[in-house]
């Protein structure tokens, strides 16, 4: 009884303050839509918010005139909205009062009813009173036996979490520690294997560092070999100059040209020697047409017994062991 | 001696130091680099004559005394002065043919050339083997065998001088070739002037003209068939021409005056004869067959002693047209003459060398007469006889010797020496004087 009373207490009082609320915004003023419909053209609908434009200077009287004219309708307006509120302020204040009456009377009669009411709800409320104890008892043994199971289960839970966890952790350290163990053999590998191509770069520098002693050293050889060589190789020419001079001094000793000999006259002899100096072979290979002076050459060739020839077997074998004597007289 | 290739000598390159280093770089380079064949250049000999062996000829038969082959073959060869022959009592053995030989020996005695051989009487005739070994080579040469009559034995022992000297020089001997010369005695109180005809070696003489009167300029054919002489028979000098086979003799030139010193042409058709009979001696070709003279020269000079150049183109003469006796040649008979010899007072009776690249002629020298010879193509003068009075020079044909007559003692002799100034051989003393020889030419 009370609650409905509340409750339409508060229905009452909802509803005149949504009246209250509601008669001024039925009408709002809009002047400035007005506005904007005398020049539409003067400001552009992306410039809303922009301040308005100024007025052209050739066309200021029609602006002026419109504004005037606005005002004094918004005044007119502005008065009839007044007068209309004051009628409506009497005739709700009239109302307010013949409702006031009323209320008055229903309330005494619902007074009565709550007592009543209130009565039978004291007696409901006992008996629900009892039926709650012992609804709230039953549910509460429920729920402690539902806590205590939950709890039991919450504890298998964590302990079956806490062993999937520590599954886990060994799983993964498992995992980390084959990780671990992959990267230390892989770094082992990369280890080796850097081990390996340092000892590789290693032989490889120190083969290039042989090699290159041993080309210092065949370069050293060649050259002092070269050295040699041409030393040995003016000796050989100063043997051979010696011998030469010998042999022809040996020659000319033994050569007695014929008669018949003549300037411009020439035979080619070919002497092959033994390397004690005895003559091998004479051979005519360019004769001069004279026979007698061919045979004086040979002749002559033949009759030294031993050939001054030098004693190192390379200049021997070089110039000596065979070569020509010209006889060419200069008479 | 020089060597290709061969450095320059030390003062040369001392000298000429940059461009014997190069010449002795690039001889360098070409020796290493090419490897050529080494080759030493000998220009000259020994300069001494040639030592050689002539072994006595072993001998069967009766032969006739004094005509040894094997001495007469030594002798030639020695006379030319290219030969040394090796006395016989230094000789290790004595072989006769190339079957006995043993070359070391020959070698070990020095000897070049080793020449054996026999003879042998069958008969009438005489058969002569030989060989010439060249004691170095140990090979034979030449071998023969000649046969000639018992009487003839130096004929064939210059026959084979001549095959040896042939062997050994390349040149024709001249062994079997003769002379013709002029002796002067006395016989039953007169002058006694015998024109006569020997062997090279003097042997064999005989006399193909006497005459109580002077004999002069004997001077041989072509063909080695006639002379030609002056002789004062008839009082005054003519020129005769002798044929040696039949003694013909016939005047060819008996113009006043004189009449002197004939010169054969090559051709043997004409004489140069020297003429006084336009009253100063000129020199004339005289034709033999037609008798008909062209005179060569024209000089108020004496031009005399005429020699035909040896293929027949030009003369040599001597002329004292410069003041004293000079040789002068013309290069044609139309040719002006030119003088060729100087530097001395007296240069007279030239001879042309068999070549024609020399010309032999008597030069005095340190009041002494001798005989030179002057390079015709240089210039280059020579003498060659060391005697003093030497005159009247012949050569051989083949231009290795020269014959002159000189003074030896009180005698006139005649003396052969090597044109290259080697060794001299004096003909066997004849009786009295000699003079004027004249070498043949050689004999077909």
């Amino acid at each position: 009884m009370l609650l409905s009373l509340v409750l339409h207490g508060v229905i009452v009082v909802i509803t005149l303050m949504s009246w209250q609320w509601i008669t001024p915004l039925e009408e709002p003023p809009e002047p400035s839509i007005s506005a904007r419909l005398v020049s539409p053209e003067a400001v552009p609908p992306e410039e809303t918010t922009a301040p308005p434009p100024q007025p052209e200077p050739d066309e200021p009287a029609p602006v002026e005139e419109e504004q005037r004219e606005q005002q004094e309708e918004e005044q007119r307006r502005l008065e009839q909205e007044q007068e209309r509120q004051r009628r409506e302020e009497a005739e709700r204040e009239e109302q307010e009062r013949l409702e006031q009456q009323r209320r008055e009377q229903q309330a005494a009669a619902e007074e009565r009813e709550r007592q009543a009411r209130e009565e039978e709800a004291a007696r409901e409320r006992a008996e629900a009173e009892a039926e709650e104890r012992a609804r709230r008892q039953a549910e509460e043994e429920r729920k402690a036996r539902e806590e205590a199971e939950r709890k039991a289960e919450e504890e298998r839970q964590r302990q079956e979490q806490q062993r999937r966890e520590e599954e886990e952790r060994r799983r993964q350290e498992e995992e980390r520690q084959r990780q671990e163990e992959e990267r230390r053999r892989q770094e082992e590998a990369e280890r080796q294997r850097q081990e390996r191509a340092r000892q590789q770069r290693e032989q490889q520098l120190e083969q290039m560092a042989r090699e290159a002693e041993e080309a210092r050293l065949a370069e050293q050889r060649r050259r002092e070999q070269a050295a040699a060589a041409r030393a040995r190789e003016t000796e050989m020419q100063n043997e051979r100059a010696r011998y030469v001079s010998l042999i022809g001094q040996a020659i000319e000793n033994q050569w007695y040209p014929p008669s018949s000999a003549r300037e411009g006259m020439s035979v080619v002899l070919r002497l092959t020697l033994l390397p004690n100096g005895e003559l091998q072979s004479v051979d005519v290979v360019e004769s001069s047409g004279n026979r007698a002076f061919d045979n004086s050459a040979v002749s002559a060739a033949r009759a030294i017994r031993e050939y001054p020839v030098p004693d190192s077997r390379d200049t021997f074998e070089r110039y000596f062991r065979q070569f020509t004597i010209q006889f060419e007289p200069e008479i | 001696m020089t060597a290709t290739n061969q450095a320059p000598a030390s003062g040369r390159t001392r000298q000429y130091g940059p461009v014997a280093l190069v010449l002795l770089v690039a001889a360098l380079m070409l020796a290493t680099t090419a490897n050529a064949e080494l080759m030493i250049r000998v220009t000259k000999g020994t300069g001494e004559a040639v030592p050689v062996a002539v072994v006595p000829f072993a001998e069967s038969g009766d032969l006739p005394a004094g005509d040894d082959i094997s001495t007469i073959v030594r002798n030639n060869l020695e006379m030319t002065g290219e030969f040394t022959p090796l006395s016989a009592e230094r000789m290790l053995s004595l072989p006769s043919s190339g079957d006995d030989v043993f070359f070391r020996d020959w070698r070990m005695l020095g000897q070049r050339y080793l020449l054996v051989g026999n003879v042998t009487r069958e008969g009438d005739r005489v058969r002569a083997r030989y060989e010439l070994f060249d004691v170095n080579s140990e090979q034979r040469m030449l071998g023969e065998t000649s046969t000639t009559s018992v009487n003839n034995l130096r004929t064939l022992a210059h026959h084979i001088s001549d095959k040896v000297y042939e062997a050994l020089t390349g040149e024709p001997g001249v062994f079997s070739t003769r002379l013709a010369y002029v002796t002067l005695d006395e016989h039953e109180g007169s002058p006694r002037y015998r024109l006569q005809i020997s062997d090279v070696d003097g042997r064999r003489a005989s006399v193909r003209l006497e005459s109580r009167e002077p004999i002069m300029s004997p001077a041989w054919s072509p063909d080695g068939k006639q002379l030609a002489y002056v002789s004062f028979e008839s009082g005054r000098p003519e020129i005769f021409v002798h044929e040696l086979a039949t003694g013909k003799r016939t005047v060819v030139a008996s113009y006043p005056g004189l009449n002197s010193a004939p010169d054969w042409s090559p051709d043997g058709r004409s004489l140069l004869v020297t003429l006084s009979r336009s009253g100063n001696a000129e020199i004339y070709r005289l034709d033999l067959d037609s008798r008909s003279l062209t005179r060569l020269t024209d000089h108020w000079g004496i031009d005399t002693e005429g020699e035909w150049h040896p293929d027949g183109d030009g003369l040599a003469f001597t002329s004292d047209r410069s003041g004293g006796p000079q040789i002068y040649i013309k290069d044609s008979e139309r040719a002006s003459p030119r003088r060729v010899t100087f530097g001395s007072r007296y240069n007279a009776r030239p001879r042309f060398s068999p070549d024609g690249e020399y010309i032999y002629y008597v030069h005095q020298r340190d009041s002494g007469f001798h005989i030179a010879r002057t390079e015709l193509d240089s210039g280059d003068e020579q003498v060659l006889t060391r005697t003093g009075s030497d005159e009247s020079p012949s050569i051989a044909p083949n231009g290795r010797m020269l014959i002159y007559a000189t003074r030896q003692g009180n005698d006139n002799v005649l003396t052969v020496i090597s044109t290259n100034g080697g060794a001299a051989y004096t003909l066997p003393a004849a009786n009295g004087d000699v003079r004027d020889p004249a070498w043949s030419p050689v004999l077909r």
